[in-house]
């Protein structure tokens, strides 16, 4: 059997690692786990009400004033990023040896990509007039919906297509 | 109190508030009386939210008078199975209505659909009709008087009730179905995550700006963005509801599962509270910069606050099984 690789082993036997995979606090894995999806919410949620706007769900709503929404975006994102390595310190084979983890990773470096495009296209570029952006910018819209989906359907399959729970032996 | 009681204290509502709800329903189209319409609209939608928690509770009532051996198993499995079809139909009768109250909301906009009245027309008559049924089912659990002689022990029905029987699902084969695949429950748990984004999305936004974050938003745009989240919600009403019929034991003996119920219900409150209020009013017209008053300051921050309540609670479902017992 070819064991995945031992490093995996020394972060599991930490005591950090250990604690926050076995402890029965409420305040573990389990808090970790609620930031997560606090982060996503904020996350994925006010991009899901910029997209929608842009893909021109409700017109009436002034594009400008949005821009503040990416704070919360950000906010989002810091909350889902620590909260993540923490959950892969608890985890780190579970998630390591499994290939819908990278898939998770590669639509998130994506969706964050799009999402900084979208700042800078849509919401910094001043000499534009709103029709012009709207009409330029519903392709990125769109693969931020679809992405941001990506990223959450491939959350949610971590917890069942993992091949190990924790390092094996 | 124990969930037990809790079945036998709500069961009564969603049947006579159905009837309540159809009633007013029909006088207001006699008395072409749109005030009384709106109402009975409301009172089908909050039937449909608070027979969520009668239902869930079933099982613990089951678990309690399990063991007793006058009672049937073979009777409370077709009052399950009753209440299960009538659940359905009574939360399509509820969200339509919603969508109903929100077209007349809309009136300026365009004509209230009429397809959307007799829609609830139809599916408040057939639910009144199931939930009669679930009712009766219900009583025979406990109450031999009024069962008729051959039902003690079997299911043999006559008439319209023998029709009826054929339509509702046996509980655990609808069980077994949702646990058929986990590749299914995976797909019903990523819509339900789904649903949430959508959802603290849309209500978020709109209750960030009445707190006063991106002033310069006016507020009647962004609350346009309501069917997304009713939208969202209905995703996740169906996928809850699927959930705890594939796991009932699961949900029903755990304190998070139901103190989410309770914020749920808190929420239903909160959205009462701002359309009966003058809060709606104080913030519908609201231009960019100005600012809300502090009764809708105060529904949105409690909304903001419960539905965050909502998530953590969810997520604590998890490590919280088996954390009530009922006997």
């Amino acid at each position: 059997m070819v064991l995945p690789p031992l490093f995996l082993r020394t972060i599991e036997e930490s005591g950090f690692s250990t604690w926050l995979r076995e402890s029965e606090s409420p305040f573990a894995f389990y808090f970790v786990l609620l930031f997560h999806t606090f982060g996503l919410a904020l996350l994925v949620g006010a991009n899901a009400v910029i997209d929608l706007r842009l893909l021109g769900i409700e017109p009436d709503i002034p594009l400008a004033p949005l821009k503040r929404l990416f704070g919360i975006m950000w906010l989002g994102f810091a909350i889902s990023a620590a909260s993540g390595v923490l959950l892969l310190i608890a985890y780190p084979t579970k998630a390591l040896t499994n290939p819908v983890f990278y898939t998770k990773l590669t639509f998130i470096g994506f969706a964050v990509w799009v999402m900084t495009k979208l700042k800078s296209r849509v919401f910094n570029d001043s000499t534009l007039n709103e029709a012009a952006m709207i009409g330029r910018d519903r392709t990125l819209a769109k693969w931020s919906l679809v992405l941001w989906i990506g990223v959450m359907t491939a959350g949610r399959l971590l917890a069942y297509t993992y091949k190990y729970l924790t390092f094996p032996c | 109190m124990n969930l037990a009681y809790l079945h036998l204290v709500l069961n009564h509502f969603p049947i006579v508030g159905t009837v309540i709800g159809l009633g007013l329903f029909v006088v207001s189209f006699v008395g072409k009386n749109d005030d009384l319409k709106r109402a009975s609209l409301m009172v089908l939608a909050a039937v449909a939210l608070l027979a969520l928690p009668t239902f869930f509770s079933g099982i613990a009532a089951q678990r309690a008078i399990g063991r007793d051996p006058a009672v049937s198993a073979v009777l409370i499995e077709r009052h399950e199975g009753a209440a299960i079809l009538a659940l359905f139909f009574m939360e399509i009768a509820g969200a339509l209505a919603l969508v109903g109250l929100w077209q007349r909301h809309r009136v300026s906009t365009g004509k209230p659909g009429s397809w959307n009245l007799m829609a609830i027309l139809l599916f408040s008559v057939v639910t009144a009709g199931l939930m009669a049924r679930v009712g009766t089912t219900g009583g025979d659990i406990r109450h031999p008087e009024i069962r008729l002689a051959q039902e003690v022990t079997g299911t043999q029905e006559s008439g319209l009730s023998a029709i009826v029987h054929v339509f509702e699902p046996s509980p655990g084969k609808f069980a077994d179905l949702m646990l058929i695949s986990k590749w299914w429950w995976a797909f019903m748990m990523d819509l339900h995550f789904i649903g949430l984004a959508l959802l603290i999305g849309t209500v978020g936004i709109l209750n960030l700006r009445m707190l006063g974050f991106a002033k310069q938003l006016p507020v009647a745009p962004l609350h346009r963005l309501t069917p997304w989240a009713m939208g969202a919600f209905g995703i996740n009403t169906l996928t809850g509801i699927l959930a705890f019929i594939g796991m009932p034991n699961y949900y029903t003996f755990n304190v998070a599962f139901w103190l989410k119920m309770l914020a749920l219900l808190l929420l239903g409150l909160n959205v009462a509270a701002f359309y009966l209020t003058d809060a709606f009013h104080s913030v519908e017209h609201l231009g960019p910069g100005e600012d809300a008053p502090l009764l809708a300051k105060f529904l949105a921050a409690t909304s903001l606050v419960l539905w965050f309540a909502v998530i953590a609670l969810g997520r604590y479902i998890q490590p919280f099984t088996d954390t009530i017992s009922v006997r």
